[in-house]
């Protein structure tokens, strides 16, 4: 099976991924890369934030980068309607 | 052979002579098993039980869509399913994380040496009971620890228990366990573990590369943990 890296870039820099997982393709490798957001963000939230400025590189054992995954991507969010109904 | 088996006793009673040699008496057969090997399948009938005396073992569970949670990592030393004796078939299957050597223990002569010698019947409950403490320290990481404690607080664990058999020291100890291992224990993805391991070695605690952890600063570790050994049961006395 081929090796994928995910380096993850977010507000602390980068964070290299030195060991890398065998996959079967690019596919499990993208659900790879948003499962590991999501473990992130619930962290986060957990904690009582949410920085959604981030992203996940996957690259191929050469290191080339195939494709990168937003954080934002792994999430279908809803946000409440602000203001008017709030206010009531 | 049981060296690090009898460590480990030795490290909560006495265990004389005659009951070394009853201990030895307990296996028939040692086996080398490769790596990511299931050497116990969850519900099949049980007649012997493993002795790990080299290597890594975990006890795990999958759910159908293949997540899988390790409860519980086995390192030398450890009579990894000596429960599967009363239990006749576990609810758990057990692996191989490394390549490990393991010796077997047929469930008659564990019954018969735990008859002649009802000290050492209750040293393995004891050790059943250690299991079952580990556990329970696992169900509070899970629960309730955050990523980065539950970190580190694996390998505070595994520090504290590998140095009971002369595996690790006050600087670190070999790990040749992968991200996703730790993932697999912890309730993370193996993304999640490697920005929290880099938090780790960040804050200047601990680094863990190259199949070692190495400790930086083992107070600041364990304060971040909130790691109390209590559980690991290390006075000795008499059972």
């Amino acid at each position: 099976m081929p090796l994928y890296y995910f380096n993850i870039y977010n507000g602390n820099g980068l964070t290299e991924d030195e060991e890398g997982r065998e996959l079967p393709d690019l596919e499990p490798a993208r659900l790879e890369a948003l499962q590991g957001i999501r473990s992130i963000l619930a962290e986060d939230v957990l904690q009582g934030r949410l920085d959604l400025r981030g992203r996940i590189d996957v690259l191929d054992e050469h290191e080339e980068t195939l494709f990168s995954v937003a954080f934002r991507e792994a999430l279908e969010i809803k946000d409440a309607v602000p203001a008017a109904d709030n206010a009531g | 052979m049981i060296d690090a088996y009898l460590l480990k006793l030795r490290a909560r009673d006495a265990v004389s002579e005659e009951e070394e040699e009853a201990i030895r008496s307990l296996f028939s057969e040692v086996k080398e098993v490769a790596a990511d090997k299931t050497v116990v399948r969850a519900g099949e009938r049980l007649h012997f039980s493993i002795m790990l005396l080299d290597g890594l073992l975990c006890r795990y569970k999958d759910l159908r869509d293949g997540s899988r949670q390790i409860s519980e990592l086995h390192v030398a030393g450890d009579f990894a399913d000596l429960h599967g004796f009363t239990l006749k078939k576990l609810d758990h299957s057990v692996m191989t994380l490394t390549p490990c050597r393991i010796a077997l223990a047929p469930h008659e002569r564990i019954r018969a040496v735990a008859t002649e010698h009802p000290h050492l019947a209750r040293l393995f409950w004891l050790t059943t009971n250690i299991d079952a403490a580990i556990h329970r320290e696992w169900v509070l990481s899970l629960g309730r620890r955050t990523a980065l404690a539950r970190v580190a607080h694996l390998f505070c664990e595994l520090r504290e228990r590998l140095a009971i058999v002369g595996l690790a020291d006050e600087t670190g100890f070999e790990l040749s366990l992968t991200q996703t291992d730790i993932a697999e224990c912890m309730g993370l993805t193996p993304v999640h573990v490697n920005r929290t391991l880099r938090e780790l070695r960040e804050r200047g605690l601990v680094e863990f590369r190259s199949r070692r952890v190495t400790i930086l600063d083992l107070a600041g570790l364990k304060r971040v943990a909130e790691f109390d050994p209590g559980y690991l049961d290390l006075e000795p006395e008499p059972r």
